[in-house]
């Protein structure tokens, strides 16, 4: 608790700063495949209305999850328990928010763009496979990140969340464009 | 909330395919547009999860005033997002001289990221508090309603106030 009593500017400066840094170089390689591997697809003006909503949900989903686990740290709950029950509710809200993003851009395609691009059930699987994908790596990049700021002295709210937003942000569109190669998307 | 914040998410996704030409004319929107909403919500993300953390601990009182401890993380944090602000422009347009694609119009541009991103930050940082206080008060932790719900929020604001200003200014 001494790391939150005794937090300066500085202190936020100096452990937010160079985190920031590689959140924003991985999200920049996010911008790169989003600019020179998502671009190319014939169905580009489709696969936009998602990757917003992909991106948000990531945030959303791990944002929680990491805070959570940094908490339960700091105020000596984190145990194997808290630990499963937050994966548990992770996974399961991933699953049901991905599969409504999956839905709702069908019909948004259907009512507003009307490009033929591919079927309900791509629409339906691209989200929630990309957003699995995504999870299986950073769920235990989190926790571990988390377990060694806390290990370090170093405050886990400023540390962990800007380094976990670079590998999300690049994974998720990483893994979009996986999933998008695996359906064979136009 | 967080049915909401796809739905939030899509509606930005319907700003982007509307204004595709933009994202096709000015690379450096679609290359930077991940790292700024990133930019802005790993800053929110951490201010949430800080006051979070103050108001359990009681380092900050759950009341919506100005402390010493509120204003050492309003400093720390914009410091902290005004140096990442210019890695990031350093970052992309290295990255776009280098694959040779068109930098249009350079200082409008930057002129252009610099008021998206601290309209976005001064106004969450006033909201993101009141709503701390408030939730927390409610017995709720403020981090479980309000990260889900900033990162959504800025999704959608990022790319709809930079189109805006974008079709103002250019």
């Amino acid at each position: 608790m001494e790391h939150m009593e005794s937090d300066s500017s500085t202190r936020i400066i100096k452990e937010t700063f160079p985190s920031e840094i590689v959140s924003i170089i991985g999200s920049i390689f996010a911008g790169v495949v989003l600019t020179i591997l998502i671009i190319p697809f014939e169905s580009f003006s489709v696969l936009i209305l998602m990757v917003p909503a992909i991106l948000s949900l990531r945030g959303n989903i791990s944002g929680p999850f990491i805070a959570r686990t940094s908490k339960d740290l700091i105020i000596g709950d984190f145990n194997f328990n808290t630990l499963i029950q937050n994966v548990c509710a992770t996974i399961f809200l991933s699953l049901v928010i991905s599969s409504l993003i999956g839905i709702i851009s069908f019909f948004l395609n259907e009512f507003i763009f009307m490009v033929k691009a591919f079927s309900f059930l791509t629409f339906l699987i691209i989200p929630i496979l990309s957003i699995l994908l995504n999870l299986s790596i950073s769920i235990p990049v989190s926790t571990f990140l988390n377990y060694i700021a806390f290990r370090y002295g170093l405050n886990v709210n400023n540390v962990v969340n800007p380094l976990m937003t670079a590998v999300d942000d690049f994974f998720s569109v990483f893994s979009f464009y996986l999933i998008l190669i695996l359906l064979g998307v136009p | 909330m967080l049915i909401l914040s796809s739905l939030l998410g899509l509606i930005s996704g319907t700003i982007l395919s509307v204004n595709e030409t933009i994202l096709y004319s000015i690379p450096i929107i679609l290359l930077t547009l991940p790292a700024l909403n990133s930019l802005i919500g790993d800053i929110s993300i951490v201010l949430v999860s800080r006051l979070s953390t103050h108001l359990y601990i009681g380092t900050l009182p759950p009341e919506i005033t100005t402390t010493e401890r509120l204003r050492q993380d309003f400093i720390g944090l914009f410091i902290t997002i005004f140096l990442s602000f210019i890695a990031l422009l350093s970052i992309g347009y290295t990255i776009l001289f280098f694959s040779g694609k068109e930098i249009v119009n350079p200082l409008i541009l930057i002129g252009i990221l610099f008021l998206t991103v601290f309209m976005l930050f001064i106004s969450l940082f006033i909201i993101l508090f009141m709503l701390s206080i408030f939730l927390f008060r409610k017995n709720q932790d403020p981090t479980n309603i309000l990260i889900p719900f900033t990162t959504s929020l800025i999704d959608l604001l990022t790319p709809l106030l930079l189109i805006t200003l974008i079709t103002i200014f250019l």
